[in-house]
């Protein structure tokens, strides 16, 4: 097959990719928040926390926060812009916007705008953005490369790219619970709360398929940011990385 | 980890206007301590600053010295009088330094506490360093363990007979 891609395990067609994760992420939306703090035992906030507190988001700052899922990272960042600053969150799929919406309603959180887009494919102008964050998200788009020099080209000199993501423990131990756990107990988990086992493997096999830390660093350099770091956080279950556009 | 409090201390300073770095702005400062493990990149841009362990890329200043004269430098010392006596190895433009020595005198932080966090490495391996030169040494100790203890004590107790002081010194 040519041009494929992963998706998960499989590989499928590249053009096929955006509408299967779509598939996926339409079938979990009402219960996303919930299988996160099950699936993560609530850690997830605290890495969200920690991604947020990594950014350096002052007042009046414009944020984009990319396939912002629920809006957990939206509602943090809209804190600390303030009435002056400008905070949009997107997500490619709508089902998980309409959710976003709704969350940040129920919270009284307003001023957030809302986007739906493609990373591979920002609609802003270049050099405007403060901070752009994805988390959770990179693993699942199609031309990560792409996307990453799209993040770098709308953020101004100075402007910050937070990547949260599933990345790989070097903790032998941990890592074979760890695959224990994501690809036995997770699923089911997926299964019985969410009603929808399959979304949940792909989960665990795209996180296996996702780039490890120092070649997810390579990428972020290579899209053109000077400088890029990386916290592993819980043993490098999840990796927070950091550029830098000069 | 001890670099994310740095930075987060440092853009308070800024975000609470009680520091101005204006005239830092666009510059990136290389930041050594010759005897301890760390080196970090003052990125200063956006009206903020980063802090990071990435030192890939060119600074605009370098600053190199030992942890215990950056100590004195943030306890007054000059840094001309530093440069006089060869403590500390500036490249590039001092105004610079010196703008980032008064903005990290400012933040007033606690860097001996910072600064222990990266000794603990530093003593574990001085330990395995007397471990590795008692085990090349002697025949009269019967485990690795009481000659890490023997050769601590010795190094504590008098350290011009300790066979590590020795060895730093030939």
């Amino acid at each position: 097959m040519e041009n494929t891609t992963h998706f998960g395990f499989k590989d499928v067609a590249t053009e096929d990719k955006q509408g299967l994760v779509r598939g996926v992420f339409d079938s979990v939306a009402s219960k996303y928040d919930l299988m996160n703090d099950v699936l993560s035992f609530g850690a997830h906030r605290l890495w969200k926390r920690y991604t947020v507190a990594s950014s350096n988001v002052k007042t009046g700052d414009k944020v984009l926060d990319i396939a912002g899922g629920t809006g957990d990272l939206a509602i943090e960042f809209r804190k600390k812009a303030g009435e002056s600053g400008k905070v949009i969150l997107s997500d490619i799929n709508a089902a998980m916007l309409a959710e976003g919406r709704r969350n940040l309603t129920n919270k009284g959180v307003f001023g957030v705008e809302f986007i739906q887009l493609n990373a591979e494919n920002l609609p802003f102008e270049s050099n405007s953005f403060d901070c752009v964050s994805i988390a959770f998200g990179l693993r699942n788009v199609t031309d990560k490369d792409q996307a990453l020099r799209e993040m770098h080209r709308i953020l101004k000199p100075g402007g910050c790219l937070l990547v949260l993501e599933f990345s790989k423990t070097d903790n032998e131990l941990l890592s074979q619970a760890y695959d224990f756990y994501s690809f036995n107990i997770m699923p089911k988990l997926g299964g019985i709360i969410a009603d929808d086992e399959e979304s949940y493997q792909y989960l665990a096999e795209s996180i296996r398929q996702h780039p490890d830390q120092e070649t997810l660093k390579n990428m972020v350099l290579d899209a053109g940011f000077s400088f890029c770091e990386y916290h592993n956080l819980t043993g490098g279950i999840v990796a927070l990385h950091k550029g830098i556009k000069a | 980890m001890q670099h994310f409090v740095l930075e987060q201390a440092l853009n308070y300073l800024i975000d609470q206007g009680d520091a101005d770095i204006g005239s830092l702005n666009g510059k990136t400062i290389y930041f050594a301590l010759d005897d301890l493990p760390l080196t970090l990149n003052f990125i200063c841009t956006n009206n903020r600053i980063f802090v990071t362990t990435d030192t890939s890329s060119n600074a605009d200043v370098d600053i190199k010295l030992k942890s215990n004269v950056f100590l004195s430098l943030l306890q007054g010392e000059e840094i001309s009088d530093l440069l006089k006596q060869d403590k500390i190895i500036i490249h590039g433009d001092v105004k610079t330094a010196q703008l980032l020595v008064d903005l990290l005198k400012s933040a007033q932080i606690d860097f001996e506490e910072i600064l222990s966090q990266y000794t603990g490495d530093v003593i574990a391996n001085q330990i395995g360093n007397i471990a590795r030169n008692l085990k090349g040494s002697s025949n009269t100790l019967n485990s690795p363990i009481e000659a890490i203890k023997d050769g601590l004590t010795s190094l504590l107790i008098s350290p011009s007979k300790s066979k590590l002081y020795k060895n730093k010194n030939t």
